[in-house]
């Protein structure tokens, strides 16, 4: 191709028009992009360690999450299911949790039991301040990997799944 | 004075320019209206009722200007096309009527939203059946549009010189999908939020972007505000302005690449204009015996004047042959979706609620089989390679297929494949719209129903 003032023109808006449209793509996407965690975030004090008793869940709707005891270890649960988001309920009977979505079972301490989901519960870090327990939201874990079982406790009653 | 017949004066009776041999009547108060300057700066040819008259109104029409001038006869059997590609056409401009209805009573407001849609219900006259009709339409809209993807390939009408159109056809079905599933949330209500909450999930298996991408589509790590006005921004406003921009691609290709012939495979007018044009036109500037530079535009054989007889003898004018017919099939829409709406009411849940999720908590049902295969198969697998594997595939088929016949018996292959992921589809989304419940225990729809729609 000869470098003739056509040529050179015709170079010259093709490659504008792909910066354009890059530039175009990257704006978009910084747009749209969310520049901090949306809901809930940092370090809050979610009671005193005695007020969980061993072999509970209790739920805190502040920071959307369980905190669970079992045999004295506090874990503090992401409610939301690692498989597809649903709100995972503690189910009394069965001292398990149970996700409505798609069956997906995990133990007291969040480990996974059953079900599609790709592990166990996401967990938040607690520490106790003054003998105060703390969750920070910021510092978020993935649950273990299926067939963890550090803590786990086989289903005590019988499993609300169908109780609606 | 004797008395005589009085000839006709010209504001009785005009001889049209265009058709001599025609006069138009100005007896009656509309002749003499449509004589008028007026009525002739907008219709610039009377409506006669010839051939030429006819074709003159095509022309002049914008809106008959989408059909071609004459179809093939072929084309007007119902069976020829079920007219499935009209009847979604139809849909989306019932959901265009509806929609811009809707918006008059809507805030894209977590606060307002949910109460916005029960003073529609109670507040508003016809504010329930517009919000019916319009429920009803979009998902009889997907519904049609799947029909019409399935019709076309067992017809083999995706094939040469169709491609592109089908790949056109594809990104109308992604983007009334997303027209569905953006819809989907705007009631805000546990329906509508867990829906969108599961089908959002999905993206989070995107390996490596999977987690920036959720974000960015629902504008955070929850569903919320910002979720709410980013699908209300894209259900009201870059989906219709890209469906609209696509399907007016689609209707003009239809006509370029001409009617498929799904039946026989005799008579095949379209494909072989195709052939011939893209055979012997030739467009390149050529050099004359003379020495003159010259254009050559086509190169007419005795095939082609072959062809241009088949032509017209196999066709009919679209008005009023197909047009009628569209007339019919589009009333035969309306009075559907209007029967649904009056019969059964859009659901309405409680209030979104982020801290309960309902039993079950179902996706859209056409989105019902992935949820499905998902309680199946490793999420990555069922969730994204798998669908995006079909998608693909899909959009790719006519590259990919290229066995040029038609008729079934000449592509057992493609058919048998295509009839087993549609057969796998349809089981799977029975499945989880009709035989699960709570916690995905599988409960025959006999015992309880736990379909959402």
């Amino acid at each position: 191709m000869t470098n003739t003032r056509r040529n050179f023109l015709k170079a010259g808006w093709r490659y504008c028009t792909g910066l354009l449209a890059v530039a175009a793509g990257w704006t978009t996407w910084e747009l749209l992009r969310p520049l901090r965690a949306s809901g809930a975030s940092g370090k809050f004090k979610v009671g005193n360690p005695s007020e969980f008793a061993d072999g509970t869940a209790t739920y805190n709707s502040a920071g959307r999450l369980w905190i669970a005891n079992t045999g004295g270890h506090l874990f503090a649960l992401s409610q939301k299911c690692p498989h597809l988001g649903c709100r995972v309920p503690f189910c009394e009977s069965s001292g398990q949790f149970e996700c409505p979505c798609h069956g997906s079972v995990f133990d007291i301490a969040g480990e996974h039991v059953t079900g599609p989901s790709p592990r166990g519960m996401d967990q938040y870090a607690l520490s106790i301040e003054n003998g105060e327990l703390f969750v920070d939201l910021d510092a978020k874990t993935d649950g273990p990997p299926p067939g963890t079982r550090n803590f786990y406790t086989p289903a005590k009653g019988p499993s609300c799944k169908g109780q609606g | 004075m004797t008395q005589t017949d009085p000839a006709p004066s010209p504001a009785e009776a005009t001889v049209d320019v265009l058709e001599p041999e025609r006069t138009i009547s100005a007896t009656t108060r509309f002749g003499r209206i449509k004589q008028g300057e007026a009525w002739r700066s907008v219709f610039r040819h009377p409506q006669l009722d010839t051939p030429r008259g006819r074709a003159l109104q095509s022309f002049s029409n914008v809106f008959l200007h989408v059909y071609p001038v004459k179809v093939p006869a072929r084309v007007l059997r119902l069976r020829y096309s079920w007219r499935l590609g009209y009847i979604a056409t139809v849909l989306f401009t019932i959901l265009i009527v509806t929609g811009v209805y809707l918006m008059f009573f809507y805030t894209p407001s977590v606060n307002s939203a949910y109460g916005d849609m029960q003073q529609l219900r109670t507040g508003v006259g016809f504010g329930q059946l517009v919000r019916n009709v319009h429920r009803w339409s979009a998902h009889l809209m997907v519904l049609v549009v799947v029909l019409h993807l399935v019709r076309v390939f067992y017809a083999g009408a995706y094939k040469r010189p169709r491609q592109f159109n089908w790949v056109l056809g594809m990104m109308l079905l992604v983007i009334t999908l997303g027209f569905s599933f953006t819809g989907y949330l705007l009631p805000w209500d546990q329906l509508s939020y867990w829906a969108v909450t599961v089908g959002t999930n999905l993206v989070n298996y995107i390996p490596l972007l999977g987690g920036t991408v959720r974000d960015v589509l629902i504008g955070g790590e929850q569903i919320g505000q910002a979720t709410l006005l980013r699908f209300y921004a894209l259900h009201v406003a870059v989906l219709p302005l890209s469906l609209a921009m696509v399907l007016m691609i689609h209707i003009w290709r239809v006509r370029k690449d001409g009617f498929a012939v799904t039946r026989g495979g005799t008579g095949a007018f379209a494909e072989e204009a195709t052939e011939l044009a893209s055979e012997n036109l030739v467009l390149d500037p050529v050099v004359a015996a003379d020495g003159a530079r010259v254009r050559l535009l086509g190169v007419v054989d005795r095939e082609s004047v072959t062809a241009e007889e088949r032509l017209t003898d196999d066709t009919v004018f679209t008005y009023p042959h197909m047009l009628v017919r569209h007339v019919v099939v589009g009333l035969g829409t309306i009075a559907v979706v209007l029967a649904l709406g009056i019969a059964f009411a859009a659901p309405l849940r409680g209030i979104a609620n982020p801290n309960e999720t309902p039993e079950p908590a179902k996706a859209p049902w056409y989105f019902v089989g992935l949820q499905e295969m998902l309680s199946h198969f490793d999420p990555l697998v069922a969730g994204i390679l798998l669908p995006a594997g079909v998608l693909i595939t899909l959009i790719l088929l006519p590259y990919v297929d290229r066995n040029p016949a038609t008729e079934s018996r000449y592509r057992k292959v493609a058919i048998v494949i295509f009839s087993i992921i549609l057969t796998a589809a349809i089981v799977l989304t029975v499945i989880g719209a009709l035989f699960r419940g709570p916690g995905w225990e599988f409960i025959p729809p006999w015992r309880h129903s736990y379909l959402e729609l």
